[in-house]
């Protein structure tokens, strides 16, 4: 916030800040578009740019001279639609398993040799035994509940052009047996990943999938905590979905204001002040440059590289498609977690249906 | 009726409200729990130990909304009475022709969900230029109550007797004068009626403030509270703290005005 | 709606209500000088601008939302091309559209079938006027002026499956814990309960105050011909309290149909859709997901007008019915 004044005043302006909740900033800023109310500077999450762009509603980089050149291209990725650039990334954060390192020792689990979806399980199953929690994620019916899902469905090796895939419904399957064998708490399928967050918090799980914005709360637990990255289905580690917020900037009908704005916007996301930008917010910088200087953080190298390894979700060319996609995806993983349908069943169901919205791409 | 009759009605009807407020009670034992005991299983029914931080942060932070709140609760009692009151009067009384076709406009009124109001708010609030103001919010909460104010004006207008009003147009009065020094004196009870339900809706409106007002200086508690479950950290203690004190001026209100409403709903007497 | 007036106008008479009373009066000013129509319209003036804007505006712009092929493009410069019925048939065709229409149903009707039965029996405990019994009934009141936001969050968090008090109690009477607000089959009894709750005070102050216009002497003269309490709720009250419950209901279906905070709240129409209803499936089309689909939105709410007036529709013609029978 105070970064925002002192930006602006070095812009010679004053800067209004309106913040909304997630869900309602795209309808907001197309209802703002559509009667010429536009802000001068949007922050949004990253699976939202392409859509905006698509909409005609943002300026791209060349029309308003943002440089880009040192942001890392795949935190970039999930700007770029049909070969322009639109905003630049303020930082990016990704997913992991946090786990409680009490209950694992108690438990007879080490850590590190979790590499695969086998060794994982196996864990889940000694958790279980001892009497604890196993690990807690966000299955929700919104954009959250697929971004939580997707490291696992990556990780099988599926692509989100093909959700029926043989792999892609392993992943689902996955989920699905650790729901039933009470792996996951049950409120998992309407559990933000705040919610899954406060969960893990009580001390009562072995694991908890979530974000690096959560380190400072971890921090906070009460109980011994580390970090592994999720491992993918036959070894290694998953690709992650990429979570941050890019600075863009809406097109505006009075062009006179880009050049106030495009300061505003370098200086908000020059080295020094997106650095400590990340810091409070618990990202990771979108450049090598900052992602050099986080590295002295000793918590922070695992997410560095996770975060090296993640995808953009609306990257492999998906766009605007990808909203459709996810949509049909986080519905699937409803139904297979409430038992509605089987695993197959809801990914057939999952990938018909996104065919038709995304007209058979 | 006999002592112990009543003794008894009276303890049933203690225990039905107790089953009726549980969840407010629940809502208040929320408010004073810590952190770390919320999501104790099985669940605190008495939140010992307690702890004040969720009230501390609401006093700290949300004294603005509610004060916004009561002022946008108080306009919109007021507008709805001026545009309700007459309209109820007219077709009550004043016989205009195509009445029945207006009080069938006000109930389709009434069908139409909010998020479609609130869209068409937008635009037109914006071109007025009041978008992100109160008394936009206000106008668009008045929407909540006119068409059951109208409802309700007309039903209670009917029944005043026909002598009152004959009396006053033999002494030569207007309609107007009719209306303020006749009609509206003795409709106190449905005037406190309509202006409870007009603040309590608009207390409670959330979908017109968030799309309407999210932007403004001046936000209601309905967003407060939004807020405090959208952000990152859950507190819910503060959470609830905030409803509960959020229900406070309102339950205060109701209790004032209780009497008034029973008798103001359907037409009362004028002997009143 | 001039029946309801009419009706309410005759629960006025203190003179014994409803059943010898005289017709609804005459509707139609053609005998009426022209000088108090132009006043009669004067005083409606002010509400008639403002439907007009506030009401008719709205309306139109979802009609034309939904008449248009919209993309977020079109949706924010202009120039949707025209497209007829073609949003509606997309959900029509939509498999959400069976379920949701069912829910809608479901959750309507048991909502107020519940609201009203246990209004009406708490109007009728209360006006016995038992000590503390205006006390109670005040505090009755209260779950009604909780925002919505507050009631549906604290409903959430007492069906919260794991650490909820509703399973906690459930335990220690011996019984498996429900997952209220996680299971499909569950998902809508939830909303239905927490919409149960919060329209009761409602019922209860309008067939209160029916109840309490009806005079003690109806009472007494149906003890004196030996009806026993039951009997005479049936025969005497129940009868005069028509025209209430008349208005009661009508509100009732109106405000129930288009019910969406609590349901949104609780389960945002999941999960997997088993409590999703017209209007948080119109929500869902239009705000709900990442890629806003305005146009099948718009026409999904304009189909849930069109319920609520059919109903409308339906609803005043079983009451003319019941009138002249």
């Amino acid at each position: 916030m105070n970064l925002l004044s002192s930006c602006g005043a070095s812009a010679g302006v004053k800067i209004k800040r309106t913040g909304y909740d997630t869900t309602a900033l795209l309808s907001q800023t197309l209802l703002s578009a559509q009667q010429g109310n536009s802000p001068d500077v949007l922050i949004v999450d990253n699976p939202v740019v392409s859509t905006l762009a698509d909409a005609g509603v943002l300026a791209s980089n060349d029309q308003d001279n943002i440089d880009t050149s040192a942001v890392a291209p795949n935190l970039l990725a999930a700007g770029v639609l049909n070969g322009k650039t639109y905003g630049i990334p303020i930082g990016a954060n990704t997913l992991a398993l946090y786990y409680n390192k009490t209950i694992l020792s108690a438990a007879g689990v080490d850590p590190s040799t979790i590499k695969s979806w086998a060794d994982l399980t196996a864990a889940l199953a000694k958790v279980k035994a001892a009497g604890k929690g196993g690990i807690t994620l966000s299955a929700i019916g919104t954009e959250e509940g697929s971004f939580q899902f997707l490291p696992w469905f990556w990780g099988s090796g599926a692509n989100l052009t093909k959700l029926d895939s043989t792999q892609g419904t392993a992943a689902l399957q996955l989920w699905t047996t650790w729901f039933k064998d009470g792996y996951v708490p049950n409120a998992a399928i309407q559990d933000t990943q705040t919610t899954s967050w406060a969960e893990f918090a009580t001390g009562k799980y072995a694991f908890a999938e979530n974000g690096t914005w959560q380190l400072s709360n971890a921090d906070k637990a009460g109980f011994p905590y580390g970090i592994i990255p999720i491992p993918s289905m036959a070894g290694g580690v998953a690709p992650a979905p990429t979570g941050g917020e890019f600075v863009t900037i809406p097109l505006q009908k009075d062009t006179s204001r880009y050049a106030t704005t495009e300061k505003i916007v370098s200086c908000l996301t020059s080295s020094d002040n997106a650095f400590n930008t990340d810091t409070t917010l618990g990202y990771i910088g979108a450049t090598a440059a900052i992602q050099a200087k986080q590295a002295s953080n000793p918590e922070l190298p695992v997410w560095i590289t996770a975060v090296g390894a993640a995808k953009g979700r609306t990257s492999d060319n998906l766009g605007t498609n990808y909203p459709k996609i996810s949509q049909q995806l986080w519905t699937a993983v409803q139904n297979a977690l409430t038992g509605a349908k089987s695993a197959s069943a809801a990914m057939s169901a999952a990938q018909a249906a996104a065919a038709t919205a995304t007209g058979g791409k | 009726m006999n002592p112990r009759k009543s003794l008894l009605k009276t303890g049933i009807g203690l225990l039905l409200t107790a089953l009726m407020l549980f969840p407010i009670y629940w809502m208040i034992n929320v408010s004073f729990t810590r952190d770390q005991d919320i999501r104790k299983s099985p669940p605190n029914w008495i939140p010992i130990p307690g702890t004040l931080e969720g009230y501390r942060a609401v006093l700290h932070q949300q004294g603005p909304y509610i004060a916004t709140s009561i002022v946008v609760g108080l306009g919109t009692v007021v507008l709805t009475l001026l545009l309700a009151a007459p309209a109820g009067y007219s077709l009550a009384r004043l016989r205009p022709r195509g009445g029945g076709v207006l009080s069938f406009v006000l109930l389709i009124a009434q069908m139409i969900p909010g998020i479609i109001m609130a869209m068409g708010f937008y635009a037109i609030f914006l071109n007025f230029k009041v978008i992100n103001t109160l008394p936009g919010l206000i106008v668009a909460d008045s929407t909540l109550a006119v068409p059951f104010g109208v409802l309700i004006f007309t039903a209670f207008m009917s029944g005043i007797p026909d002598e009152l009003l004959q009396a006053s147009r033999i002494d030569g009065a207007g309609y107007l004068r009719t209306f303020r020094s006749i009609v509206l004196p003795v409709s106190r009870n449905s005037i406190v009626t309509v202006s409870l339900f007009a603040f309590l809706w608009a207390w409670s409106d959330f979908i017109f403030a968030n799309t309407l007002d999210s932007g403004g200086k001046h936000l209601p508690i309905t967003l407060g509270i939004y807020h405090y479950i959208g952000n990152n950290d859950q507190q819910w203690s503060a959470i609830m703290a905030t409803a509960v004190i959020a229900s406070i001026p309102a339950t205060i209100l109701l209790v004032i005005a209780q009497r008034y409403v029973a008798a103001g709903v359907t037409a009362g007497a004028v002997k009143d | 709606m001039s029946d309801l007036t009419g009706a309410a106008s005759q629960l006025s008479r203190r003179d014994g209500g409803g059943a010898a009373a005289p017709p609804p009066r005459e509707r139609g000013g053609s005998r009426k000088p022209a000088a108090s129509q132009v006043a009669a319209w004067a005083f409606l003036a002010p509400v008639t601008i403002y439907l007009l804007v506030f009401y008719a505006y709205p309306l139109y712009r979802s009609l034309d939302l939904s008449l248009r092929n919209y993309t977020v493009r079109s949706f924010v410069h202009g120039h949707a091309p025209f497209s007829g019925l073609k949003n509606y048939s997309i959900d029509l065709h939509d498999p959400t559209f069976t379920p949701a229409l069912l829910h809608t149903l479901i959750f309507t009707f048991a909502s107020i079938v519940f609201q009203f039965a246990i209004g009406l029996a708490l109007a009728v405990f209360f006006v016995q006027h038992f000590k503390l019994s205006a006390t109670l009934r005040a505090l009755f009141l209260v779950p009604w002026l909780l925002p919505l936001i507050v009631s549906a969050s604290t409903w959430s968090w007492m069906l919260n499956s794991d650490s909820g008090v509703v399973n906690s109690v459930l335990h220690h009477a011996g019984i498996a814990s429900v997952n209220w607000l996680t299971a499909p089959k569950w998902a809508l009894v939830s909303v239905i309960i927490a919409n149960i709750w919060i329209g009761i005070p409602f019922n209860l102050v309008l067939m209160y105050s029916g109840l309490q216009a009806i005079s003690p002497d109806i009472y007494e003269a149906a003890a004196l011909d030996g009806a026993n309490g039951w009997q005479r709720f049936w025969r005497v009250t129940f009868p005069l309290l028509r025209p209430v419950t008349a208005v009661t209901l009508l509100l009732g279906l109106v405000y129930t149909l288009k019910v969406f905070d609590i349901i949104w709240i609780m389960t945002r129409g999941g999960p997997a859709g088993a409590s999703t209803t017209f209007a948080t499936w119109s929500y869902q089309l239009s705000f709900g997901n990442l890629l806003p689909a305005f146009g099948p939105g718009a026409a999904a709410a304009n189909m849930l007008i069109v319920m609520t007036l059919i109903f409308g529709f339906v609803y005043f013609r079983i009451q003319r019915k019941q009138r002249e029978s």
